[in-house]
């Protein structure tokens, strides 16, 4: 088993609350993702096994979304805004920088598999263009200064 | 077309005025609109769609099926509806009072055309080399809404496989299925009738958007057995199968309506052969809603190829100095005679017996039974191969329970149907689609009671699986459990069946007194009941114990006016070769018949199969006429059978292809196919169904009718003057009214169990593989492509008491026989039983068996390699 107890536990619990097993799909891909960052096949039938449907039912909506990362990736997932608020305000050459400052191009992760960088549509922030999303905070109003802080500090943290 | 959609009028149609009358009674509220300029009235819930082609109007669709849920995908069934502003898909927009429809006008066309050029936007446009080209909807629809060019001047978007560094862009999904992903239009079809119709979940849509695309379920194969369905439904030639692909261009070929030899519902087919060639291409379906909705199961798709193979025997054989040479169908006539004429002469008394296949038609088994009682003068005649120590005589319970009267599209409607003793994805597909569908569209309860968990089950509201060799039991444990709860006022069941209460009865089937509680209050509060018996009842030896407990459970739930209860018949003319009285002993009514029409009748001993072996071995029946049948592979104890067949002094056998027991004959002639000839056959139902001649008889083979008449004409008894005088009789038997028998008072059940042996621990049962029927069907090569070879199914915890993985060989024991074959772990499978396909000729299953036993019991070890 790839998932721990812990989230086999949680999965089971969230499929009682719902009047079909189906309706659990998303929430236990969701608990599969926070504890092994991204899923597969094995998760999948992993989570068919728990709920109790088809595993098909489960790669569908997993492939449908795509904030469930469909492979190992670093413990901080950078995802820059490129949309066109934040495009305005250089998140391109944001995206450049980082590249510079982690030695990776965008969709590789660290050699240490400390961050993996992507670039994302509009994550809905646009008055604090330009911004990103790590894992689940958002960091805002970025300048390169504060992505050196940004990653001073969560490498201190790892 | 001149850039306009004509109005099809199709022939056939439901009246609405019909559906007004029949609604009206059933309390469904009617609403009434106008459809181009017509008022049309439907029940409330119809949609624009249904009410349209009621009426005779054509509306183009890609993703709508008439047996699906509707989505509303493709956009292609635009119409205009007066106060709506903008165009509304006809496929989910449901009629509502006053509604006034347009499907035609300038608007909806021109939307419909948007809808073309967007879906044409990335499409490759590769009709010369595809397979669809000719038949498809894409095609259809584009040329009559004119469109002829694209706006779109950019390089179209290309999927790759890119597997193996090359562009080509099919992908393999299973066995018989290949996906195409630039031609696919994404209407979702056949992912929705493998999950709704056939509840199979092989197939999905994965990614989405530009990128969304069909593919297998990761790490499994499309190879379902349903899935040429697929291939069917598709619109565009995304999906083709092996079969037909690169063959042929489908304007070449003709088509001939058929009925599928495969399953005994009969199914609806179309052959499609070039006659020049005098070859079949394929086989699809020809929807008939009251038998197969338009589904065909694989084994009726892929049935026909055991016709087109290259095994099959080319000329008659006749055994000389023990080796089986070609000769010419005078000199095997000559020899038949001869050797019939001598070993009768010999004998002094009836010693010749005959075994037809169910597999032939109407014309057939009626000559056959015909030869054999007013030419050779004998009982000795069956048509079942399969089933050990039959009972005797037409009255008995097991016999009166077949005879009853089953209707599939009933199915649809009933509010409860129970699946007993019966694996019913192997036995019976068309009835498990039916069954779906009540569960899917009318919520019916569905209730499965078996020894093992058979995978029809998922949609199961409660499931009872009972210790192998206790259906009795069970069937006892319901009558006890409807008694103690008061759910019937009649108790004089009581003292007739044992145990005497629910709680012994529950403890002995190895179930729960709630399930059994359960199962009795679902019978007495259902209005509608579809009780469907299956294969493990007319296996069983104790067939006529579980009938009787059926019989009282009929009686005492008054099954009579809410619901049907049958054991359905397993092959394409069981239903026929009954009602033609192709038994040992046939009812008084049928027996009165046939000597009215012959002007005699036999009135020597009747033997059925297991008899008729018997007398074999004792040397009282020397010679044997096998027509189409296989007992050697199929009946449950292949040593007996060894021992009989080797013992005769003269063996004819006929059949498709060589088998293990044409190998035996001393003549051989080569059969046709039901392709090859034109004849009737009665389905399930007991509905006459006609299958037309596709094509010639290949090579030196004759139909069953002509072979048969021919050796009556070598022994100067003509049978009939023509086949017409033949079909007379034939109708004359069929339209006798059969009437249906019931016990008039319950029958006493006292359970027989045979106790385990500890040596030989497993239960063991033979079934049919799902892609798979009888003997001939491994003959075909698409079906092989699923299933080649034996396996022996069992659950994972069982693979892991033996320490097997998966495709590990094993080696079977029983008491007579041994047998090794490679492990298949099953999730459906429990209860500690194995299962073993009997189709493969290479793996001898039957040598296991014995034929007197109820239950099968065998050892099972893993193979050190």
């Amino acid at each position: 088993m790839m998932l721990s107890e812990e989230s086999v536990k949680a999965i089971k619990e969230r499929a009682g609350r719902y009047p079909h097993r189906k309706s659990a799909i998303l929430p236990a891909l969701t608990i599969a993702c926070r504890q092994l960052g991204y899923v597969d096949e094995t998760v999948y039938r992993e989570i068919s096994k728990i709920i109790r449907i088809p595993m098909v039912e489960v790669a569908e909506a997993a492939t449908f979304y795509t904030m469930f990362p469909k492979a190992p990736r670093g413990k901080y997932l950078i995802q820059v805004c490129h949309n066109i608020s934040c495009a305005l305000l250089g998140a391109d050459s944001l995206i450049g920088y980082l590249e510079q400052k982690l030695g990776i191009t965008k969709g590789e992760t660290t050699p240490d598999d400390l961050f993996t960088l992507i670039s994302v549509e509009c994550l809905g922030s646009c008055a604090t263009a330009p911004m990103m999303q790590i894992n689940e905070d958002y960091y805002e109003n970025l300048t390169r200064q504060k992505v050196d802080d940004i990653l001073q500090d969560l490498r201190s943290k790892a | 077309m001149q850039g306009k959609v004509g109005v099809f009028v199709s022939i056939g149609i439901v009246m609405a005025e019909q559906v007004k009358k029949e609604q009206a009674v059933s309390g469904v509220p009617m609403v009434t609109a106008t459809i181009d300029g017509r008022e049309v009235t439907v029940p409330k819930g119809t949609t624009v769609l249904e009410a349209a082609r009621e009426m005779g109007i054509h509306i183009p669709t890609f993703c709508w099926h008439p047996k699906l849920k509707s989505v509303g995908a493709c956009r292609m069934c635009y119409v205009e509806i007066e106060r709506m502003p903008k165009l509304q898909v006809s496929c989910a927009t449901e009629v509502m009072e006053g509604m006034v429809i347009q499907t035609a006008s300038e608007q909806v066309l021109q939307g419909r055309k948007a809808v073309i050029e967007f879906i044409l936007l990335n499409h490759p446009l590769d009709c010369p080399t595809c397979d669809k080209g000719g038949e498809c909807d894409l095609q259809n629809h584009t040329f009559a809404h004119a469109v002829d060019d694209s706006r779109y001047s950019f390089k179209k978007a290309r999927y790759t496989d890119g597997t193996d560094g090359t562009t080509f862009d099919d992908k393999r999904l299973g066995p018989e299925i290949v996906l195409n992903r630039n031609r696919c239009i994404l209407c979702y079809k056949c992912v929705r009738a493998n999950k709704e119709a056939f509840g199979e979940y092989d197939l999905g849509v994965y990614e989405r958007g530009n990128i969304a695309e069909i593919n297998s379920a990761p790490g499994h194969e499309v190879d379902n057995p349903f899935s040429g369905n697929l291939v069917e439904i598709c619109p565009v030639g995304a999906l083709t199968n092996s079969d037909w692909r690169y063959k042929i261009r489908v304007w070449l070929t003709q088509t001939t309506s058929s009925i599928c030899n495969m399953t005994s519902s009969g199914s609806n087919i179309l052959f499609y052969k070039e006659k020049n060639h005098n070859k079949i291409y394929r086989v699809t379906s020809r929807m008939n809603d009251s038998i197969d909705d338009g589904w065909l199961p694989d084994v009726s798709r892929y049935g026909y190829q055991i016709a087109t193979t290259e095994e099959r025997l080319k000329t008659p054989l006749i055994k000389k100095d023990g080796k089986q040479v070609e000769a010419t169908w005078d000199e095997a006539m000559t020899v038949i005679h001869n050797r019939f004429t001598e070993i009768a002469e010999k004998k002094g008394k009836v010693c010749l017996g005959g075994l037809a296949s169910p597999y032939l038609d109407n014309d057939s088994l009626h000559s056959f039974n015909k030869l054999f009682r007013t030419v050779f003068k004998s009982n000795n005649i069956d048509f079942r191969s399969d089933y050990r120590m039959l009972p005797e005589g037409a009255d008995s319970p097991y016999e009166m329970l077949v005879d009853q009267p089953f209707t599939i599209a009933d199915i649809d409607d009933s509010d409860l149907i129970i699946s007993f003793g019966s694996d019913l994805i192997r036995e019976h597909p068309n009835e498990y689609l039916r069954m779906r569908k009540a569960y899917n569209f009318k919520r019916a309860k569905v209730v499965s009671i078996n020894p093992y968990a058979v995978k029809s089950a998922d949609i199961a509201e409660l499931e009872v699986i009972h210790s192998i060799g206790r259906a009795e039991t069970v069937l006892n444990g319901i009558c006890l459990a409807a008694m103690e709860m008061g759910l019937v006022n009649n108790q004089d069941l009581t003292g007739k069946i044992a145990p005497a209460t629910t709680a012994e009865a529950a403890s002995d089937a190895g179930v729960t007194e709630d399930d059994l509680k359960e199962v009795a209050r679902a019978i007495s509060s259902a209005k509608k009941i579809s009780f469907i018996c299956g294969e493990m009842v007319s296996r069983s030896i104790a067939r006529d114990t579980i009938a009787s407990a059926l019989w009282n459970l009929y009686l005492l739930f008054g099954f009579k006016d809410k619901g049907q209860m049958a054991i359905l018949p397993r092959y394409a003319n069981s239903r026929g070769a009954g009602s033609l009285g192709l038994l040992p002993s046939p009812s008084d009514g049928l027996r009165n018949t046939l000597s009215g029409l012959w002007g005699c009748f036999p009135e020597s001993d009747p033997n059925n199969t297991d008899a008729m072996l018997a007398l074999m071995r004792k040397e009282e029946i020397s010679g044997f006429f096998i027509i189409g049948a296989n007992p050697l592979m199929l009946y449950p104890d292949r040593q007996f059978v060894t021992d009989g067949l080797e013992r005769l002094d003269f063996l004819v056998a006929c059949d498709l292809f060589e088998t293990d027991t044409t190998e035996l004959a001393d003549v051989v002639l080569p059969l046709s196919s039901w392709a090859e000839y034109d004849g009737d056959y009665v389905n399930l139902e007991g509905k006459v169904q006609h299958a037309r001649q596709a094509i010639k008889p290949l090579y030196q083979s004759k139909p069953a009718y002509e072979i048969i008449t021919m050796v009556a004409e070598k022994f100067g008894a003509p049978l009939f003057e023509s086949i017409e005088a033949c079909r007379k009789e034939v109708d004359e038997l069929l339209s006798m009214t059969h009437s249906t028998k019931f016990p008039s008072q319950f029958l006493e059940v006292k359970p027989c169990y045979e106790d385990a042996e500890e040596e030989y621990p497993t239960p063991l049962l033979i079934c049919d593989d799902p892609h798979h029927c009888g003997h001939r069907t491994e003959k075909s090569q698409s079906l092989s492509n699923f299933v080649s070879e034996a396996y022996i199914e069992m659950s994972p915890e069982k693979a892991e008491k033996l320490a097997v993985k998966d495709g590990e060989s094993v080696r079977v024991e029983s008491p007579v026989g041994k047998i090794v074959v490679p492990v298949r772990i099953s999730d459906c499978i429990d209860n500690n039983v194995v299962l073993i396909p009997r189709n493969f000729a290479s793996t001898q299953v039957t040598s296991l068996l014995m034929r007197k036993r109820r239950l099968d019991r065998v050892k099972i070890t893993k193979v050190d390699e």
